[in-house]
């Protein structure tokens, strides 16, 4: 960068689509092209006019921060508000389509900030990266080849449209010249149109529409660059969250509360002759213990939460209750009933008539995220009131607003340091990963930085889970066995709570438990989230019924069981009880129920995943269950299902070839294929490794996992408690990626596989024994009970 | 003071000698590889290697590890395998572990923070059988440990494949 005792030689400014190029030629060498942003919406941070404590260039509208940074040796550099989560998407999609945007080999995008709060500009959460086909660093992306291409007509005398560009080098009338040498020497600036709010959930969005490259140009796209960031991990050289150590920083353990609704009475006393060097700190309802060591933190803090006094309580239904109590206690008419988009025509004529029918009701427990590591996260509040955080969460700008709302501040005075950690597949895209604000916390009451470490039963017990719910499914069938109304009732208490839990039981500011009225996912709101795929049924009704979050109001905490979106949030809980009331239906026509789906479904794409899935597992066209199927005996007996699934612009199906054992209830799945439209492949193994990993999650939602808990919080606290899949679980697993270029776009890809195996291994456990089993997940037990009915 | 044998260096400790031994590691001797999954012995993410076998630091008492057991943790496989192969310093400098090799070369990981445990389980395997098949991978990974060692990302596909490939790798001498 050029700095200001240099010498400016011009300066111009000109109209690029819609954003702005200006250009400050300096003597020296060196110069770079940085795009930054403009708001021309109502941001948050616009509004605020407080001086920035701490901000350093990316978040004040004075000061453009960058999206990307042509340099003059020819790299680049790009940054990004979403952070990594595994799916690395940041370290390969992202810098293929910005190679393929500017032209430019993968190879030459040499750095790719993400994440941290103070460099990176847009925000929003580590989801929807590939946003529909068009995500923010897109766009920038398309401005900056743009600019780049009227810098290079002016420089060599060539009109715009007679340029071409490859590797960088841009030629035209039998000249050329690279990106660095257009660079070289000068100071530009790019200044685009952006929207939004850069703490909220969604963050900042690009604006405008400047010229994409087409498709068929691509030569990066659709090829299988390797993430980058795995080989610093597989080394030991990369910096995760849990190797952050500032000087000075004590190690700290949280007594949370002994149920989701007590109070504190009075927090043990330390027993200072066996740890004479840590110190306990209360704040509301919040005890912490911190330490010089980890090892005496850890220790004190048992010492402390053994002598610690709590009020008693008792408001939730406890596991065996829930369905009665989310069916006949909770209230639902608080919340607006939303309707499908696809609803057509009336099902009660249908309903009403005296062809087959089903009605049935579908069931799903609450889930944890479970991420391998317990959350933690280390805060440095310094005597200034600015405030540091070191975590690894999905939305750190968001992270950012939450705690300057708990220290009444503004989101200047807070900067959110980004860094690898372990997955939790949502859990913090609302922001906090659960011990950030805690840290804080204590660290403004020590004065000294501080790192909270969650034990594995604090991350089991006071993270947030997926909603269970409910569906209420009715469909009737023409004479001809065809699909003639189909009805459902979705049932779900509130799915995301973003309350960061240290600030709730400290009581602190945060955001609203989830209400009624809200601007965000927060709301209570249940809204239908499956998009339909059978496009000629005749009649359609979906609808949606929220509600509060169980305990929430009952909690003189407000806390109760906190939700949180989860891999596929919402659809899996829609997908589930459709997909397996669709095999159930087909099973009723006497219809085979892979080709039930296509004859109902109309979308090639649909229709498409299908057919391969069909093909690629090795599926008997027959209907279910089968002829030999049997509910008794200690022989295993096979059966396979289907599921279908359109999500974030991919279509998805699955088949799960089963084996159930009849006396022991015991389901293995022995083989899963998965067939995966998702328009554009922008990179095949990293695509299939992602949907390997979210097919192995999907088989543990649909076998093991559910939380359990009883009238005053929850039992699960280990990974004995909340079984996993593990090796041994893991079937031979097939993945068919269909390469569909002529949609035009890339679809997403790391969710919805996770959402596909328990609807298809349900229709299997049908297909083997003639018992439907409604209810996830399909324990052992719970199968047994299925079968003996 | 406790002396310990990490990586083929010999390293002093002021701690207390109930401490486990991931916190020494991490804290006291930064080293990064292994992670705290549940301090329960019940995951294996702070894995490490004590004289081959693979142990769970979280539950490990310092006192428990004598001063001339080796610990080998994720950052001392490239050493253990340069020394394994009589590689000069020279030679080793650059060297990954074929274990590491594979797991790039697969991509395994996802988020990666069980993945230190998976690496050191594969090593262990296959120092002691060169050439698994899946049902011995799927053992090893299973029911060899005091517990399954798990990921919740679903990696164990690539992980099946990333040993397969090692065993590949260090047959022919570690290229």
């Amino acid at each position: 960068m050029a700095t200001q005792s240099e010498k400016l030689t011009t300066e111009k400014t000109e109209n690029v689509f819609g954003a702005t190029l200006s250009r400050r030629q300096f003597i020296k060498t060196g110069g770079v092209l940085v795009v930054g942003f403009s708001f021309i919406g109502s941001g948050l941070l616009k509004a605020d006019t407080t001086k920035p404590a701490v901000l350093k260039n990316s978040l004040d509208p004075s000061l453009p921060g960058s999206w990307i940074e042509i340099h003059p040796d020819n790299t680049v550099l790009i940054r990004t508000g979403k952070s990594d989560f595994g799916q690395g998407t940041t370290f390969t999609a992202y810098r293929q389509i910005v190679a393929d945007e500017l032209s430019v080999p993968f190879e030459a995008i040499t750095t790719v900030i993400a994440g941290d709060t103070d460099r990176t500009p847009d925000g929003s959460g580590a989801f929807d990266f590939l946003g529909h086909g068009t995500p923010n660093i897109r766009k920038a992306a398309a401005y900056t080849y743009q600019a780049l291409l009227d810098l290079a007509s002016e420089k060599l005398g060539v009109p715009k449209d007679k340029l071409s560009v490859k590797d960088g080098i841009v030629s035209g009338g039998g000249k050329n010249i690279s990106y660095g040498d257009l660079v070289k020497g000068q100071q530009l600036k790019l200044t685009i149109p952006v929207k939004g709010d850069l703490t909220s959930l969604f963050g900042l969005t690009i604006e405008g529409n400047p010229p994409m490259k087409p498709v068929g140009e691509y030569t990066v796209i659709g090829k299988s660059f390797k993430n980058s960031i795995i080989s610093s991990k597989v080394a030991a050289k990369e910096t995760w969250a849990t190797d952050v150590r500032l000087p000075g920083m004590l190690h700290a353990r949280v007594v949370h509360p002994k149920t989701l609704g007590s109070t504190l009475v009075a927090a043990g006393p330390l027993d200072k002759s066996k740890f004479p060097n840590s110190q306990v700190v209360v704040k509301g309802n919040l005890v912490g213990v911190v330490a010089p060591t980890e090892w005496e933190a850890i220790q004190a803090a048992d010492q402390v939460a053994s002598g610690t006094k709590w009020t008693a309580w008792k408001g939730l239904p406890g596991n065996a209750k829930l369905y009665q109590h989310l069916r006949e206690e909770a209230d639902w008419t608080t919340a607006p009933v939303s309707k499908g988009e696809a609803d057509k025509g009336d099902p009660k004529p249908a309903l009403a008539s005296t062809h087959k029918k089903l009605s049935a009701t579908y069931q799903l427990s609450y889930m944890k995220h479970a991420p391998i590591g317990p959350t933690m996260a280390v805060a440095d509040v310094k005597a200034d009131g600015t405030v540091h955080i070191y975590t690894h969460n999905q939305n750190p700008q968001a992270l950012r607003g939450e705690i300057a709302m708990m220290l009444r501040t503004t989101p200047h005075h807070v900067i959110v340091h980004s860094y690898p950690g372990p997955g939790h597949y949502g859990r913090s895209n609302g922001g906090n990963a659960g011990a950030e604000d805690e840290a804080v916390i204590l660290s403004q009451a020590v004065g000294k930085p501080v790192r909270v470490q969650w034990m594995r039963a604090d991350d089991m017990q006071w993270s947030t889970q997926a909603s269970a719910a409910f569906s209420d499914v009715q469909v009737a069938l023409d004479e001809k066995g065809k699909l003639a109304a189909y009805q459902i009732d979705h049932y779900m208490p509130a799915m995301q709570d973003d309350r960061p839990i240290g600030a709730v039981i400290a009581g602190l500011p945060t955001m609203p438990a989830p209400q009624v009225k809200s601007d965000s996912v927060t709301s209570t709101v249940n809204g239908v989230e499956d998009n339909w795929v059978y496009a000629s049924v005749p009649n359609v009704a979906e609808r949606g019924h929220g509600t509060f979050q169980v305990g929430q109001k009952a909690s003189p905490l407000a806390v109760g069981l906190r939700d949180h979106s989860m891999r596929t949030p919402g659809q899996f809980q829609q997908n589930y009880p459709r997909e397996l009331a669709i095999s159930e239906s087909a099973a009723l026509a006497g219809a085979d129920a892979i080709q039930f789906r296509i004859d109902h479904a109309t979308e090639e794409r649909a229709i498409g995943v299908l057919k391969a899935v069909r093909e690629a597992s090795g599926w008997d066209t027959r209907p279910s269950p089968r002829t030999e199927a049997t509910s008794t005996g200690s022989t295993p007996v096979r059966g396979r299902g289907v599921s279908l699934m359109l999500r974030s612009g991919t279509y998805w199906a699955c088949v799960c070839q089963i084996a159930v054992t009849p006396s022991t209830g015991v389901i293995v799945v022995e083989k899963y294929t998965i067939a995966v439209d998702p328009g554009i492949v922008v990179n095949p193994s990293q695509l299939k490794r992602n949907v390997e990993g979210g097919a192995v999650m999907g088989i543990g939602h649909a076998l093991f996992e559910e939380v359990m808990f009883d009238e005053s919080g929850i039992t699960t606290e280990d990974w004995l408690s909340y079984p996993i899949p593990t090796m041994s679980d893991i079937p031979e697993i097939k993945v068919v990626l269909i390469h569909n270029p002529k949609v035009g776009s890339y679809g997403g890809g790391s969710e919805a596989a996770n959402a596909l195996a328990a609807p298809a291994i349900a229709a299997g456990l049908h297909d083997a024994t003639g018992k439907i089993m409604r209810r996830l997940p399909m324990k052992p037990a719970y199968v047994q009970a299925v079968l003996k009915a | 003071m406790i002396t310990l044998n990490v990586n083929g260096i010999r390293r002093e400790v002021d701690v207390p000698a109930d401490t486990p031994l991931l916190y020494v590691l991490r804290n006291d001797l930064h080293l990064i590889g292994p992670q705290f999954g549940c301090g329960l012995a019940q995951c294996g993410a702070c894995s490490v290697l004590i004289d081959g076998k693979e142990v769970r630091s979280c539950i490990t008492a310092l006192s428990s590890v004598g001063p001339n057991q080796e610990i080998t943790t994720l950052e001392g496989l490239p050493a253990r395998w340069a020394k394994q192969k009589g590689l000069s310093a020279e030679e080793a400098k650059d060297t990954l572990h074929p274990v590491q090799q594979a797991w790039i070369e697969e991509q395994t990981p996802q988020c990666g923070f069980c993945q230190n445990g998976m690496m050191i389980k594969a090593t262990e395997l296959l120092e002691s059988n060169p050439h698994p098949t899946l049902p011995q991978i799927k053992e090893a990974f299973t029911t060899s440990g005091v517990s399954p060692n798990l990921c919740r990302c679903g990696t164990y596909v690539a992980i099946m494949e990333a040993v397969q490939h090692a065993a590949t790798i260090m047959a022919k001498g570690g290229k």
